[in-house]
C-alpha cells in the first residue's frame, strides 16, 4: 500500500503543500486552512503534518515527544482534528478533514509540489 | 482580476481610525499590483517634497496578485515610502511568509497614514483590526518583538499563524540607515524603511486571516506550477547553487572576475580561502528555510559553533559576505554572520550599514577622524569593533550617531565627501562596477539607489544564464540593464521572487500569470507594465529634486583603475553608457520623461 513518508529534516517551511492540497479539494481556491496538511514549526524545526482521523473527546494521552535531543509539544504534531485545536476543520461548514490520499496516480498533490523531499511516496 | 483580494485597508495612527476600500480593477490592469500598485497609490497621493519622518509621508505595504495562490516563489510583499536615506522612492522586499499572511488576512495592500502619539502596534488578527498599545514592546530586538507579542496573543494556535514585520532599535531611533524586519530575522532591504515606520510610533505589523484566495483556471495553473518546478530543478544555479549555499555562492564566482570588493571598493578581494562556498560549509551545519510557496528555499540558517560567536546564528547571504564583511576587510564567516543577524535584530540594513562601517574606517585609516574621536578602534579587518559598532550604531550611543546617519553624511561632514561609495545617498551593493559595466549602469540610473535588487544583470552578465554578456564590455549593456530593470519591476509587481531568474525568463512566467490571474498577457505586455512603473518612479524622484547629475558614480569608479585582481586596468565607462540608455528609455537628454514618452506608456496624466 502506498503511504507518505516525511522526512522532517528536509522541511524548509514554504507550506507549498498546504496550497496544493486546498487547490486540490476546492476548485480553483487556494485557503492553506482548508488543507488536510499543515506544516507545523516547532523551535527550528518545521513538521508537515498530515489530518487523520477526527476524535471528539478530549485527549487524555498528552505527552511530549523526544526527537534527538528536542522536546516536542504532542499536540501540536498530532494528526487529529480535534475539538481542542484549530486545525482540520474546514471553516465554512464545521466538517472536520481528514487526507484522502488525492491525485493517485502518480502522487499526491502535496507530494508533487513538495520539491525538497521531505514529503515522499513509499510502498510497504 | 483573480488572485487579488481587490481591497486595501487604510490607517490612519493620527487618528486611530482605520477604513476598507475597493481598489479600482483599472489600476490593476495597468499596474499589476505589488510594487507598481503600491508606487502608483503612493505617487498619486504624497507630494514628493514630503519630508520623510513627517506624518505626511505614507508607508505602503503591497502584495502582488500571485503572492499566497501556491505560485512558486509568491511570497513577496513590497513597501514603498519616500526613504528617509536617500529622499528617493524606498522599496523594501519583504519575503518569508508575511506577504501571503497579508493576503490571507483579506487584504492586497494596508496604507499607513498619519503619526501616532504613542508607541503601538497594528494587528490584523481574523478580519479585527485594532491599533495596540505598544510601550512594553519599544526598544526592543525585532525577534524578541515578534517572541513577546506571540506570547501576549495567549493562543497558542492563533500564535503559530500570525506573523510579523517590525522595526528594531534603529528604526525607533529614526536612524537613516534602519530598515524593516519580517519573520524574526529576515531583513527586507530598502534602507530608510525603517525610520519612516519608527516616525509614525508604528513598531510592528502582525497579520492572520482565514480568507481564500481564487484562481482563475485551477487545473491548468496546478500543471503550469509543475511544470516550473520541473524547469528549476535542471536549472543549476537555482537547484544546487542556491538551495545548497543560497545568494552566497556567488562569492567564489563573483570573486573569479575581480568584482567583489575589498576596503570600501579600493581593490578586488584578495583570497577566496574563508569566504568561498568551502568555508561556508566547514563553518555552519546549512539548513534551509522557504518563503511561501518557494521551491528552491535560499534562506540558510545555522547552529554556530564558533567559540566567540556560539549560538543560533545565520548564515551570511552574498550581500553580507560582501558588504559587512569583505569590504570591511573581514574575511571571518561566522562573525560575518554574527554582524548580519545583528543587523537584523537591530533592524539596520545590511548595506547601508556595511557601506558607512566601510567609509568610517578608510576615513580612519586616512586619518580624517581619530579613533579617540570615534571611541571605537574601527578599522579594515577588525571583525569585534565592527560588531561593537553595529550596537552602538542602533541604540545611538556616544560617537555612532555620527555612523548612524549613513556613509554619506559621515564622509561629508568629514570633509571627504569623495570617499564615500554610493550613489544617491545609498552606499554600494558589493559589485565592483568597473569590472560589472551593467551593473554600473544600474547602479548609477537606479531609482532607489545602488542595489541589485532592481535589477538583476549579474543573471547574464557574471552567470550568463540567458545570454553571454561580457562583464567589461559596454556593447548592449544599457539595453541589457533595462530589460532587467523592467522585468524586476514586473516580478516585483506580481510578487514573485526575481532570485529565480537565474533558472527561469520572464516568459516562463507568463503561463502562470495568465491561468492565475485569467488574464492573457504576453511577455511584452508585462515588459510594458515594468517599463510604466520605472517611468513613474522616475517622474517622483525628478519631482523630489533628483536629475540626470545624480545618475552618476563615484570618482574612484571612473577615474582609479581597479588596481589588482582579474579585473585589474579596469574602470566604468558610465558617461559611455548613460545617453544610449537615456534614448532606449525615451527619455530626453537631461533624463526626462517626455510627453510621447509618457503618452505611450499610458501616464500622460501623471
Amino acid at each position: 500500500m502506498p503511504r507518505i513518508k516525511i522526512d522532517h529534516t528536509k522541511c524548509t517551511g514554504c507550506r507549498h503543500c498546504e496550497t496544493a492540497c486546498s487547490l486540490n479539494h476546492v476548485a480553483n481556491t487556494v485557503n492553506p486552512r482548508r488543507a488536510r496538511i499543515r506544516v507545523m514549526k516547532e523551535g527550528d524545526q518545521y513538521f508537515p503534518v498530515i489530518a487523520g482521523p477526527f476524535v471528539d473527546a478530549a485527549c487524555t494521552s498528552k505527552q511530549t515527544i523526544v526527537i534527538g535531543d528536542q522536546t516536542y509539544d504532542m499536540c501540536a504534531l498530532c494528526r487529529a482534528s480535534c475539538p481542542q485545536k484549530p486545525y482540520f476543520i474546514e471553516a465554512e461548514t464545521g466538517i472536520p478533514l481528514k487526507c484522502d490520499f488525492c491525485g493517485i496516480p502518480p502522487n499526491p498533490s502535496c507530494v508533487r509540489w513538495c520539491n525538497t523531499g521531505a514529503l515522499e511516496l513509499v510502498e510497504d | 482580476m483573480d488572485g487579488c483580494i481587490g481591497r486595501c485597508l487604510r490607517v490612519n495612527l493620527t487618528k486611530g481610525k482605520h477604513s476598507i476600500e475597493e481598489i479600482d480593477p483599472r489600476l490593476l490592469k495597468k499596474f499589476l499590483g505589488g510594487r507598481g500598485l503600491g508606487v502608483k497609490v503612493f505617487t498619486d497621493e504624497v507630494d514628493p517634497r514630503t519630508d520623510p519622518l513627517s506624518p505626511d509621508n505614507k508607508l505602503i505595504f503591497s502584495s502582488g496578485p500571485l503572492v499566497g495562490t501556491g505560485a512558486i516563489t509568491g511570497a513577496s510583499c513590497n513597501v514603498i515610502t519616500r526613504s528617509s536615506l536617500t529622499g528617493t522612492l524606498a522599496c523594501a522586499k519583504i519575503r518569508g511568509h508575511f506577504g501571503a499572511e497579508l493576503k490571507f488576512a483579506g487584504f492586497d495592500m494596508v496604507i499607513i497614514e498619519g503619526k501616532a502619539e504613542t508607541p503601538v502596534i497594528l494587528s490584523i488578527i481574523d478580519d479585527k483590526v485594532r491599533i495596540l498599545p505598544a510601550l512594553e514592546y519599544w526598544g526592543r530586538s525585532t525577534a524578541e518583538t515578534e517572541d513577546l507579542f506571540k506570547k501576549n496573543l495567549g493562543d497558542q494556535w492563533i500564535a503559530r499563524e500570525t506573523f510579523l514585520i517590525s522595526i528594531g532599535p534603529a528604526g525607533e531611533r529614526l536612524l537613516p540607515l534602519a530598515n524593516v524586519v519580517n519573520d524574526r530575522f529576515l531583513s527586507a532591504g530598502g534602507a530608510g524603511t525603517g525610520a519612516v515606520m519608527g516616525s509614525k510610533n508604528l513598531k510592528a505589523v502582525a497579520v492572520k486571516g482565514r480568507h481564500s484566495l481564487y484562481v482563475a483556471d485551477g487545473s491548468r495553473f496546478v500543471k503550469v506550477v509543475n511544470t516550473l518546478i520541473n524547469k528549476l530543478n535542471s536549472a543549476p544555479f537555482v537547484s544546487q547553487s542556491m538551495s545548497q549555499w543560497g545568494t552566497a555562492f556567488l562569492v567564489g564566482l563573483s570573486y573569479q572576475k575581480g568584482m567583489l570588493p575589498q576596503n570600501n571598493f579600493r581593490w578586488a578581494a584578495l583570497s577566496l580561502k574563508n569566504i568561498g562556498t568551502e568555508a561556508l560549509n566547514s563553518a555552519f551545519i546549512l539548513k534551509s528555510r522557504g518563503c511561501f510557496a518557494c521551491p528552491v528555499a535560499c534562506i540558510k540558517k545555522s547552529v554556530v559553533k564558533h567559540p566567540m560567536y556560539r549560538g543560533k546564528g545565520m548564515v551570511p547571504s552574498y550581500l553580507a559576505i560582501g558588504a559587512l564583511g569583505v569590504n570591511c576587510g573581514i574575511s571571518d564567516l561566522p562573525a560575518i554572520g554574527m554582524a548580519s543577524m545583528l543587523c537584523a535584530e537591530m533592524g539596520l540594513d545590511p548595506v547601508a550599514t556595511g557601506g558607512a562601517l566601510a567609509t568610517a574606517m578608510e576615513l580612519v585609516e586616512k586619518k580624517v577622524l581619530s579613533p579617540e574621536e570615534l571611541k571605537i578602534d574601527l578599522g579594515f579587518g577588525n571583525a569585534e569593533t565592527l560588531i561593537q559598532a553595529l550596537r552602538l550604531i542602533a541604540t545611538k550611543k556616544g560617537y555612532a550617531k555620527r555612523l548612524g546617519q549613513g556613509g554619506k553624511a559621515l564622509a561629508e561632514s568629514s570633509g571627504r565627501p569623495d570617499l564615500f561609495m554610493g550613489v544617491k545617498g545609498l552606499s554600494l551593493a558589493p559589485f565592483d562596477p568597473r569590472a560589472i559595466q551593467g551593473m554600473g549602469l544600474h547602479f548609477a540610473t537606479s531609482n532607489y539607489g545602488p542595489h541589485y535588487l532592481y535589477a538583476y544583470t549579474y543573471i547574464d552578465e557574471l552567470l550568463n544564464v540567458h545570454e553571454n554578456s561580457d562583464p567589461w564590455e559596454i556593447e548592449g549593456k544599457p539595453a541589457l540593464v533595462k530589460l532587467h530593470q523592467d522585468t524586476t519591476a514586473v516580478m516585483d509587481s506580481l510578487g514573485l521572487c526575481s532570485k529565480l531568474l537565474k533558472g527561469l525568463k520572464l516568459n516562463n512566467y507568463v503561463p502562470l500569470v495568465n491561468s492565475c490571474l485569467g488574464t492573457s498577457y504576453k511577455a511584452e505586455d508585462l515588459l510594458l507594465i515594468g517599463e510604466r512603473i520605472w517611468n513613474l518612479e522616475r517622474l517622483f524622484n525628478l519631482s523630489a529634486g533628483f536629475n540626470s547629475s545624480h545618475d552618476t558614480l563615484p570618482d574612484r569608479f571612473t577615474k582609479e583603475p581597479i588596481s589588482d585582481g582579474p579585473a585589474e586596468g579596469q574602470i566604468s565607462r558610465i558617461s559611455e553608457m548613460i545617453p544610449e540608455y537615456y534614448h532606449l528609455r525615451g527619455w530626453n537628454e537631461k533624463g526626462e520623461p517626455p510627453p510621447e514618452t509618457l503618452k505611450a506608456l499610458e501616464l500622460e496624466d501623471e
